[in-house]
């Protein structure tokens, strides 16, 4: 395989852009119809995904140790989305054709030939990390709405309770899809540690216009069917370290760093915490009273509300970052930031100002899904 | 600042854009202004994906003449294929700006609504507050009646007053109620709504699938 030959071809098609993508769908549908009902109606998303996976793999074609974990993973997280070792083949053959097609002139037999090989292995790959995860992992968890508290207009805390038991590590997340929405799946932090009876809450606050998130704030009820895929995420509580722990919260991003709260309170000797939860305003500090029943029981806790829009609120005003370089000595602590992108690079930006370093601040912004 | 629909898009127009900052008693910049020039943005961009789709055509279509031009004689069964996979492109582009354009609806009313929801709940905290002021100055008027007269109250005094406190109470009990039922019904509007949106959403499904059938005899609507 000529890897240089392979790159500049691809170079050549992404040069089309949407178009490509937009060839690809249209050529699979065509010759693999029953393939259309596992996506959704509009196909904008799906496309750029596509588009950006495509460009990754290329990029990392020489590059194994990046490669190979890359296509695992995407081996692993078709399975959600029901993708069988035999949708592959139908795949590569329409990949083939749009390569081809917008090759044009320059598509000879060697191209062909390099891209068959290519694709031979990235397919390899991922059917492989998805059997193994099978024997491990149902494809999606099934789990039905057991709570759902609308605490204000655009945010809801649901509970669910899954089919089969869903392991996972206070801080990550899971990919959620609704029977509201079929195929749509985003991104939610578990809100608390693992329970006995398996149950998770979500936090979800409903976007303008976002299709998902609107649908599990407002039209999901008791009762109500969810899928859920495997848990990912990397935010997790450094348990090694010895430092006292700041955790700062935008909105729904409380949600992974309540779970971490709990997850302390299981510990022989829980670190000195401190959280910041955010909120543009009073309304939106939707958990408050729940937080402050756990700083009432816990003495190793404390929580400061923060309310950035409402200069009459009688406690600390402005954004998480202003109460915290106001409120928080950083001096050797553990800092944890969950939010908003624009609340999370705010804050981050603020901590390293204040000279805290890189490798005490731990970021997740996966809790905040962008509709 | 307000523009012609016709004016042409640029970036730096967008760029530089500036509002007026709105009228005294309301924060943050003039909602007119700022709903007119995003109005004129989105005609703008609206124009230029028309371009861009028949742009597109072009390009397909000019490519099959290459193609041609290339190709030996006798029709190949691939050409026809490819053809196919074009209209079904059309369609689905269709579909995705019908979702992209109910989704940009949705945005517009939740937002809307939202305003609606702060504005009232501000209203309401401004009457409330006032009401409060009203009552604490009648309590602290009939306190300094009872001190200024120095003596004890005559028991017809001592009546009046507790008749005007009982219906001060009454009247803050009737107001709080009255707050009350008027979020309710907001909640319930709301509510309404969502699921009036809930229905059109499935007819939308519905329509989304005729529009892209409907592609197949019409390639060109917008």
């Amino acid at each position: 395989m000529d890897e240089l030959r392979l790159k500049e071809s691809f170079t050549r098609v992404a040069a089309y852009g949407d178009e490509v993508a937009l060839f690809f769908y249209s050529h699979l549908f065509l010759s693999h119809p029953e393939l259309r009902g596992m996506f959704p109606v509009s196909m904008t998303d799906q496309r750029d995904r596509l588009l950006k996976a495509l460009g990754q793999i290329v990029a990392d074609v020489s590059n194994h140790e990046a490669l190979l974990p890359y296509l695992g993973g995407l081996g692993r997280d078709h399975r959600k989305f029901g993708t069988l070792a035999e949708h592959y083949p139908a795949v590569g053959a329409s990949l083939l054709a749009t390569l081809a097609h917008f090759n044009g002139m320059a598509w000879t037999e060697d191209l062909a030939r390099d891209w068959t090989e290519a694709y031979t292995v990235i397919a390899q790959v991922m059917t492989e990390a998805a059997a193994d995860d099978e024997t491990r992992n149902p494809p999606w968890w099934g789990a039905t709405v057991a709570g759902h508290e609308r605490r204000t207009m655009d945010i809801s805390v649901l509970k669910v309770t899954p089919d089969a038991p869903l392991s996972y590590v206070p801080g990550q997340s899971v990919a959620v899809e609704s029977e509201a929405r079929p195929r749509l799946w985003r991104f939610y932090s578990m809100a608390n540690a693992p329970r006995h009876d398996g149950t998770i809450d979500f936090h979800v606050r409903a976007i303008d216009g976002g299709s998902v998130s609107a649908a599990l704030a407002r039209s999901v009820t008791i009762g109500s069917r969810l899928r859920l895929g495997p848990p990912v995420g990397t935010l997790r509580l450094n348990m090694a370290s010895r430092r006292n722990v700041v955790l700062a919260a935008g909105s729904t991003g409380l949600a992974p760093l309540k779970a971490m709260i709990e997850q302390a309170a299981d510990l022989a000797e829980p670190p000195g915490i401190h959280l910041v939860f955010g909120a543009r305003t009073i309304e939106g500090l939707y958990d408050l009273a729940d937080l402050e029943k756990m700083a009432a029981q816990w003495p190793w806790l404390t929580v400061t509300p923060a309310v950035s829009a409402e200069p009459e609120y009688r406690g600390e005003t402005g954004t998480v970052a202003d109460v915290i370089t106001r409120r928080v000595p950083l001096a050797d602590q553990d800092m944890y930031v969950c939010g908003s992108p624009a609340m999370v690079t705010a804050t981050v930006k603020r901590l390293q100002s204040l000279g805290m370093p890189q490798d005490h601040i731990h970021v997740e912004d996966f809790g905040w899904s962008a509709s | 600042m307000t523009r012609l629909s016709s004016e042409p898009l640029t970036p730096d127009l967008v760029r530089s854009a500036a509002f007026p900052s709105a009228r005294l008693g309301r924060r943050g910049l003039d909602e007119t202004e700022v709903r007119a020039f995003c109005g004129w943005v989105s005609d703008g961009l609206a124009r230029l994906l028309n371009d861009n789709i028949m742009l597109q055509e072009e390009v397909v279509r000019l490519r099959g003449r290459v193609l041609d031009r290339n190709a030996k004689p006798g029709t190949r069964p691939e050409d026809s294929h490819v053809q196919a996979v074009y209209v079904l492109s059309k369609a689905q582009q269709t579909a995705d700006r019908c979702v992209a354009d109910a989704q940009e609806y949705s945005r517009e009313m939740a937002l809307d609504a939202r305003m609606r929801h702060d504005e009232i709940l501000r209203e309401a905290k401004v009457r409330a507050s006032v009401i409060l002021e009203e009552a604490h100055a009648s309590a602290t008027q009939a306190a300094s009646v009872a001190r200024d007269t120095g003596k004890s109250l005559t028991a017809a005094e001592r009546q009046d007053l507790q008749a005007e406190i009982a219906y001060l109470r009454t009247f803050s009990d009737v107001c709080r109620t009255h707050l009350r039922a008027y979020m309710e019904s907001l909640t319930q509007s709301i509510e309404q709504w969502e699921r009036a949106e809930h229905a059109s959403a499935s007819a939308a499904r519905v329509s989304v699938l005729h529009s892209s059938q409907e592609v197949l005899s019409h390639p060109l609507r917008d």
